[in-house]
């Protein structure tokens, strides 16, 4: 072997390395041998197409997030993240619901004519807020699906199944590290109600109430938020097949999670500092206009519905 | 390695007021990421992923990160370790035959020697890291680059052998 020029030797030793990660025919040419070392390691050069890809796509997000993503919403509204889930209700039965089941507390009420009453509870660290239409036929209703840490699982559960609601699951030890019972609350809203086992649990990542978003197509409802909200993705569980059993982004402050199932169109407040800079960003992302950017008691509000149905309310306080 | 601990303070600093300032860190530390998981990782598919998983996760975490004078790269390997061990865990195995998480000084300096050898590649006159390139990365045959250059093949075993002798004299320790 020896005698074939060095430029062929080294050329069948890369033949090797690349079908066989395999060099060891080299280790007694000593000419070949540097060389066939500095030939192994670079069977590890990274392909410098995927490390400028991923870096344009870590410089679109970061400077989205500055620009345009909402804002941390602690300087906008005390108490508040950049997502608050919305329930519509007929009547003030949920927010006693909330009370007596999770230890919520009224933070505030305000009654709008013609529009009837909004209501803001805390539940842990968490806000909710609540529009209750005063007509029981409301075709408002659009009851969501909320992941809730508490201290006591089994009790919490055991209060709300008292309350009214009904079971979706037994309290059970899950695999994601807690402890989890799942109740439909009398107004049709789906509660996940957990107690972490250990540091390593999700609730490490999220706060006492979050939202819980249901789509089909996971992976293109996150691609949408991104493109909208400046949505952050954080954890895609993927054990193949298609469906995505658990997900997590964070929109501006907020950790929002998704699984794989049939929508629960529900309405969302996100808190922006730019209203109708974020409401033309996600129309321009695919999300339907509701109604464009006016100023109303509350704040400037803009309304749009996203491609799995839910009602986002685009935000800035009054 | 050229990042002082000073420097390498002010960079996550900065990039934890400003999110934006990331892309410093991004530069600094990609290829010793990938170099370390590479090591692991078994396929360049899946090292891709894993690579781009480790950056994910240090962008959010990030804000809670807190400089204890520990290399950053320590925090990096960690989470790349639990980034290959979530992805061995979700394919239902555990790793082949795992290295350490945490590299010892003889993998730093190893780790370091490659994250080197990629920055010589990047300074090769082009049609040498082309050649590369499409050998190592894009695992072609010689006959394929050959077409791709339009040059004969024994011109372009002629440019690897080049590339690869230029590599190894620009670190004097490898062989």
């Amino acid at each position: 072997m020896a005698d074939q020029p060095l430029s062929d030797r080294l050329d069948g030793v890369i033949d090797a390395l690349v079908a066989r990660g395999d060099a060891s025919s080299s280790l007694r040419d000593t000419e070949l041998a540097p060389l066939a070392r500095v030939a192994a390691d670079l069977r590890h050069y990274p392909n410098r197409e995927f490390t400028a890809r991923l870096r344009a796509q870590f410089e679109r997000r970061t400077t989205m997030t500055t620009d345009v993503a909402p804002e941390a919403t602690a300087r906008i509204r005390e108490g508040f993240t950049t997502v608050t889930p919305y329930m519509w209700v007929p009547d003030r039965g949920l927010a006693d619901f909330l009370i007596r089941v999770f230890d919520a507390v009224e933070t505030n009420v305000m009654d709008n004519p013609g529009h009837g009453i909004h209501r803001e509870l805390r539940i842990g660290n968490s806000m909710v807020m609540l529009g209750e239409t005063g007509d029981q036929k409301s075709a408002l209703s659009r009851p969501v699906a909320l992941h809730i840490f508490v201290d006591d699982a089994d009790a919490t559960f055991a209060r709300a199944l008292a309350a009214g609601g009904t079971s979706l699951g037994e309290p059970a030890d899950r695999p994601y590290g807690e402890r989890s019972g799942f109740i439909r609350d009398p107004y049709g809203n789906q509660w996940y109600i957990a107690t972490p086992l250990g540091p390593e649990s999700l609730a490490s990542h999220l706060r006492s109430v979050t939202p819980y978003l249901l789509a089909h197509d996971v992976r293109g409802y996150i691609e949408f938020l991104v493109r909208a909200f400046g949505a952050v993705e954080e954890v895609v569980v993927d054990h193949g097949g298609g469906a995505i059993p658990y997900a997590r982004a964070r929109i501006g402050d907020a950790a929002v999670e998704f699984g794989s199932a049939d929508p629960m169109p529900g309405a969302y407040f996100l808190y922006v500092a730019d209203p109708d800079a974020a409401y033309e960003q996600a129309l321009a992302a695919g999300a339907t206009s509701l109604a464009a950017p006016a100023d109303r008691p509350s704040g400037r509000i803009a309304f749009v519905e996203d491609p799995v149905g839910n009602h986002w309310y685009i935000a800035r306080p009054a | 390695m050229d990042v002082t601990a000073d420097d390498e303070r002010l960079l996550i600093e900065a990039a934890q007021a400003d999110p934006a300032r990331f892309l410093d860190l991004y530069d600094r530390y990609v290829d010793r990421v990938y170099a370390y998981v590479s090591r692991r990782a078994g396929s360049r598919a899946l090292a891709e992923d894993v690579t781009s998983d480790v950056f994910e996760r240090a962008l959010t975490h990030l804000p809670r990160f807190e400089w204890r004078g520990a290399p950053f790269t320590a925090w990096l390997f960690r989470i790349a370790a639990n980034a290959l061990a979530d992805h061995w865990k979700r394919e239902g195995r555990t790793s082949p035959d795992p290295p350490p998480d945490v590299p010892d000084e003889r993998e730093y300096q190893d780790l370091e020697r490659r994250v080197s050898l990629f920055q010589l590649v990047d300074r090769l006159p082009e049609v040498q890291r082309q050649v590369i390139q499409m050998r190592f990365v894009e695992e072609r045959s010689i006959r394929d680059v050959a077409a791709a250059l339009d040059r004969s093949e024994g011109a372009v075993k002629q440019l690897q052998l080049r590339a690869i002798e230029n590599l190894r004299k620009g670190f004097g320790h490898h062989g």
